[in-house]
């Protein structure tokens, strides 16, 4: 039962991490019906700038903040830059997934051309160890989890309740339709990109928080773990992202307690396939 | 249960429209105009090029040569949202409401261009013209049927009081007692109201009964104008909805 | 001296493996994310067939086999292992699934994929991966020599030499045309008769074992097999090469392989290394190049270095004048009249109009060809087709016609099998085809066109008609295998039949014209002539005329009444009712999804409700 529950920990964390992650992914393809799979790439290198700035003896929270910013810049540099204009010449959509794979490559390796491929890790304490209905988690995860909540909550009032969001979603529902409103839809779509490109920055400072040492390929299992929240919930769906990394989180973690750990994200991985084959609008996506 | 509008209806000249969507044009040189306070027809057999000249005109479609004024502005190949900027609400065929958000998302989309403060004023004035709509603020458009659809189609574009309106088949899948409440109430009052109509519509019979000026196209211009009274009685009319063997031109057949 | 060699291995392997990709990728369109994979399988079957058992070398490696068998059986083995590993694959490209998202599913598969051989330890060692695998007839000759080196080498480039002729000679051929229609516009295939899974599982399992041969032999000459290089990087650099050198270019595909994973290793290895420098940085900046080339290729030159080559077929000498009799071999003869055949027509039939030319001696005698009975359409709550029955007879051009939203497009589907129907029955010649979808009824002979733009774009107006008969020998992967000689006769038949066809419409000088450049008219042309090339008993044309300029209208409709005194039968959409004027007998008019009248366009527009119909909308 400690195993279980000790997993148990574990997968809220693994959930917190993905869902700030997968909402951002899945918002970035409403609005551009593009996977963009070089989000992992761009997680990795917010966390090799946080790490920079840890290393010049900040606080690691300060250089979450450069992560965040200097993700959410380059996020839209890499929509506008590099995504849109393919768009615009009417690519196919398989040759999109070529052309974000190519970013991959020029991102990953570009932070391991710089960082090298030693994992490193941040130098922060940990916190003191906290005890809770039999869960067992330390200050830091417990930060992580609570940062995750105040986002998913900011993600929703920003949705529900605000014009901006609401012009996203119109944006992402009918995008000709929402232009005969008046509504500036490049400029919404860039907004998108930098406000998402901002969460993929913070995912990644997270998620290397909680994995204790990292490197530059350290996010590529993790990619998977997105897309399956993301198709588990419905690509595009923000809610669905949501349902589907706490689903995934905590299912991946916990499998660890019955098979063995090393293949913990083999769930992950059929949950994936079987939404693609059975149902891949998703659970919260319209039925086609 | 008429709400009082009063809409500042701006002219709308289109001259010389050519456009299309690949190398032959769909429409050749067609010009027509709608003033305020007036309901436009504009009516013609499937394939005549109906319902590219509006999307034209909202910047959907890329016009080749001719020029789109609404009022004293050119708007000719402006992007939608401009010209949306400019005061012309258009309401397309398919694909009208945003159908995952809800009933008064949609119109807070269509009022997207007000002032925060203004939106709940107006909002509360396109219920008052169509009432079905208030009991429903929270569904989400998919959701509506299809008559229900319509109306908050144009609602939503009512929001922004636009001084050109300009409808794309409204009354295409519904009944047709839905469809003669549509054009006989909503559309007139529009018109009634002050604003500029221009209406494409399959239903000639019907639209015709609320016009003022109609159109008649036929593969890609414009075949016949004026009042619809004379244009029903000649017998030029029905032959050009089913042909007649007479030689029309030798333009490419709009698709 | 064995920097050379190894240097021409790996060009060899390389080769391989990109002309396998190449096959999958530039011919048929089948985007293999997961292509690695095929190439690991190989090399893992290669080492454990060629490997002594586990207990052998003080047991330090756990695996399964270890048969020690001779050379050339393991090689043999990864081929097969390779091509038998992409049967479950076929779950993700044969279904009816987006194309990224069935990309993004099999590089996931690859990521995973990796990720358990790299812990499976009793399967696979774990990520120490299998080392010490044993090289070809190594107990014979001694690996070590520069003979059995360069002998290593010249089995490898024959190998690969080898394929390229394999895959060259499957392009070449019907099928290798049938697959690259697949790639430029699958639902088209689809509708032409050409089984979609049964390709795409066929260059699955071929290019897959074209990557297992490449990764046997690759192994065997390194002599270890570790999952880590076999990352999902690696097909990324694969699919860089395949770009670059020119997809759906095989010799592009060689020219990819060596400047690519080759080239690119082998220019880094002159870039002076020194020690301030990380040790990770040169390998980390070839990755970004290719990241960099990939973009650059695809943004500039998506076509490659070399790219596809446009198959001119020559024709034969045309004759200058049409050649004597039909030219379109008509399925199903013209029976003899049956009277029995119960007339399902709408209540309102007219009496026959004895003042219009009789254009088909006596229509009410010619059997029914294609009988729809009570026929139910309903798409969001809306009755696109409510009710229709309708009886078409041999020998007949039928107009259909009525306003917009009447259902004419939905009824064409239902009848060509491109949607089922909800309700209803339908039977051609007889046969029950209700529950047929649409390639079934293709090759029954009802053949249907489409409205949109539907010819493959980067296939010539020959090819274009070629692809579209249906009993080509080397239309199959067999008869493709068996070589030109096999099915020169089938081809020669089709190419004279084509030409015939080409002539008729006047067509005959843009046969070796891409169908992508034509003009909207032409196009619409290539799409008859197509139909026409597969020998249909019934064409349900939609809006053939839509775009065409009215002169050429009236030859396609020319054209259209000669195939029907030939013993075609016609349905076709139209709006342009000019044309049902001059051509078509009977007309059927729809409104609001059902069938409102019929008979000819004059005596139709008698009919008050037919007027009102078009009018009131």
């Amino acid at each position: 039962m400690t195993v279980f529950l000790a997993s148990l920990g574990f997968g809220l964390v693994t959930a917190a991490v993905l869902a700030i992650a997968a909402v951002g992914f899945t918002l970035q393809f409403a609005v551009t019906d593009v996977l963009n799979l070089a989000y992992g790439a761009i997680m990795i290198a917010g966390a090799f700038i946080a790490y920079v700035v840890n290393q010049a003896g900040v606080s690691v929270w300060i250089g979450l903040a450069a992560a965040v910013a200097a993700c959410s810049l380059g996020s839209v540099l890499v929509n506008s830059g590099v995504y849109t204009p393919f768009q615009r010449r009417g690519t196919s959509s398989i040759t999109m997934v070529i052309v974000s794979l190519g970013m991959t490559l020029i991102i990953e390796f570009g932070v391991a051309a710089v960082a090298g491929g030693t994992s490193v890790s941040y130098t922060m304490g940990q916190g003191a160890t906290l005890r809770a209905a039999g869960l067992i988690l330390t200050t830091v995860q417990l930060v992580i989890i609570a940062v995750s909540l105040v986002v998913m909550a900011g993600v929703h009032t920003l949705l529900r309740y605000t014009k901006l969001g609401k012009a996203m979603r119109a944006t992402a529902a009918n995008k000709t339709l929402a232009r005969n409103c008046g509504i500036r839809t490049s400029r919404v779509i860039t907004i998108t990109w930098a406000l998402t490109g901002g969460l993929c920055g913070l995912a990644g400072v997270v998620f290397a928080m909680d994995s204790g040492s990292f490197s530059a390929t350290s996010t590529d299992i993790f990619l998977v773990l997105i897309l399956a929240a993301v198709f588990l919930g419905g690509p595009g769906q923000a809610y669905g992202a949501m349902l589907g990394a706490a689903v995934i989180g905590i299912a991946t973690e916990v499998s660890a307690a019955f098979i063995p750990a090393d293949y913990k994200y083999v769930v992950a991985f059929v949950v994936l396939l079987l939404m693609l084959g059975l149902r891949p609008a998703g659970l919260l996506g319209a039925r086609a | 249960m008429s709400a009082d509008l009063t809409l500042r209806g701006l002219p709308l000249r289109a001259e010389g429209i050519t456009a299309g969507y690949g190398a032959d044009p769909v429409i050749r040189g067609i010009s027509v105009r709608a003033v305020p306070g007036q309901v436009v027809s504009l009516v013609g057999p499937n394939g005549s090029g109906k319902s590219t000249l509006l999307k034209s005109l909202v910047g959907i479609v890329r016009v080749s040569s001719g020029t789109v004024r609404v009022g004293d502005r050119d708007v000719t190949n402006q992007p939608p949202e401009e010209i949306a900027r400019a005061g012309v609400g258009y309401v397309p065929q398919v694909d009208d409401v945003f159908a995952p958000l809800t009933v008064r998302e949609n119109l807070e989309m269509g009022g997207y261009l007000l002032a925060h403060a203004r939106l709940g004023e107006h909002i509360e004035r396109v219920l008052g013209v169509f009432p079905r709509l208030a009991g429903m603020l929270s569904r989400p458009a998919g959701r509506l049927s299809g008559g229900e659809r319509k109306m908050l189609a144009m609602g939503r574009v009512l929001m922004i009081d636009p001084g050109v309106f300009l409808l794309d088949e409204p009354t295409a899948n519904l009944a047709p007692k839905v469809a003669t409440e549509l054009l006989e109430e909503h559309v007139r009052r529009l018109a009634a109201s002050g604003a500029s109509v221009l209406i494409v519509e399959q239903r000639a019979r019907a639209v015709l009964a609320v016009s003022d000026l109609t159109y008649v196209l036929g593969g890609g211009e414009v075949r016949m104008q004026g009042p619809p009274a004379e244009l029903a009685a000649s017998p030029d009319f029905i032959e050009s909805f089913l042909g007649g063997g007479r030689e029309r031109g030798s333009g490419t057949l709009a698709t | 001296m064995y920097y050379v060699i190894n240097l021409l291995i790996y060009a060899g392997v390389d080769a391989m493996a990109c002309l396998g990709l190449s096959q999958q990728f530039g011919v048929a369109g089948v985007t293999n994310f997961g292509f690695i994979i095929f190439q690991a399988a190989g090399g893992y079957t290669a080492a454990i067939l060629a490997m002594p058992p586990k207990s052998a070398n003080g047991g330090f490696q756990s695996y399964i086999g270890g048969w020690s068998l001779p050379f050339p059986v393991p090689w043999i083995g990864a081929a097969v292992a390779g091509g038998l590993i992409a049967l479950p694959f076929t779950f993700l490209v044969g279904r009816r699934l987006r194309g990224d998202f069935a990309a993004v599913g099999l590089l996931v598969t690859a990521v995973l994929l990796n990720l358990l051989a790299t812990n499976y330890v009793p399967l696979f060692n774990g990520d120490a991966g299998l080392s010490l695998i044993p090289q070809p007839l190594q107990g014979e000759f001694n690996p070590q020599s520069s003979g059995y080196q360069w002998a290593f080498v010249a089995v490898t480039i024959v190998l690969a030499a080898l394929v390229y002729l394999f895959v060259r000679r499957v392009t070449e051929s019907p099928y290798g045309r049938t697959l690259r229609a697949m790639r430029d516009n699958d639902a088209v295939a689809d509708s032409l008769g050409k089984n979609l899974l049964s390709l795409r599982t066929g260059m699955l399992v071929l290019g897959g074992a074209i990557a297992g041969l490449s990764g046997g032999i690759l192994v065997s000459y390194i002599t270890t097999w570790s999952p880590a290089a076999w990352g999902y990087a690696e097909t990324v650099v694969l699919f860089a090469a395949v770009i670059i050198g020119g997809a759906g270019n095989h010799a592009g595909a060689v020219l990819g392989a060596v400047l690519v994973p080759v080239g690119f290793e082998e220019v880094t290895r002159f870039i002076p290394t020194s020690n301030n420098l990380p040790p990770n940085l040169i390998p980390s900046l070839e990755w970004v190049a290719i990241g960099l080339l990939i973009l650059v290729f695809l943004w500039f030159r998506p076509q490659g270095i070399l790219p596809e080559r446009k198959r001119v077929i020559p024709l034969p000498a045309a004759g200058l004048e049409r050649p004597g009799g039909p030219v379109v071999s008509v399925r199903h003869r013209p029976a003899a009249p049956d009277h029995s055949a119960p007339d399902h027509s709408a209540p309102d039939h007219s009496a026959p109009d004895h003042s219009a030319p009789a254009r088909y001696g006596g229509p009410e005698a010619s059997p029914v060809v294609l009988e729809a009975k009570d026929l139910v359409q309903v798409f969001g709550g809306v009755r696109a087709v409510d009710g229709v029955s309708l009886s078409v007879r041999q020998g007949t051009l039928t107009g259909l016609i009525g306003p917009n939203g009447a259902g004419k497009s939905t009824l064409l589907a239902l009848l060509a099998g491109t949607i089922a129907a909800r309700h209803g029955s339908i039977a051609y010649r007889g046969q029950d085809i209700t529950r047929l979808p649409a390639y079934r009824r293709a090759r029954l002979g009802l053949v249907r066109t489409f409205q949109l733009a539907s010819e493959f774009k980067r296939l010539t107006v020959l090819e274009n008609l070629l692809s579209a008969v249906p009993a080509n020998r080397g239309d199959s992967l067999r008869g493709a295998i068996a070589g030109r000689r096999y099915w020169k006769g089938d081809e020669t038949a089709a190419v004279a039949r084509a030409q015939a066809v080409l002539a008729r419409f006047g067509l005959e000088d843009v046969a070796s014209s891409y169908a992508g450049d034509l003009s909207g008219g032409q196009r619409r042309l290539v799409e008859i002539m197509r139909a026409l090339m597969t020998e249909p008993g019934m064409l349900l044309l939609d809006e053939p005329m839509a775009g065409v300029h009215p002169n050429l209208a009236r030859r396609i409709g020319d054209e259209l009444v000669a195939l029907c005194r030939e013993g075609m039968t016609i349905l076709m959409v139209e709006h342009e009712l000019a044309i049902m004027d001059e051509f078509c007998d009977p007309v059927v008019v729809m409104a609001e999804g059902a069938v409102l009248a019929e008979g000819t366009m004059a005596q139709l527009r008698g009919r008050s409700e037919v007027v009102e119909a078009y009018l009131v909308g």
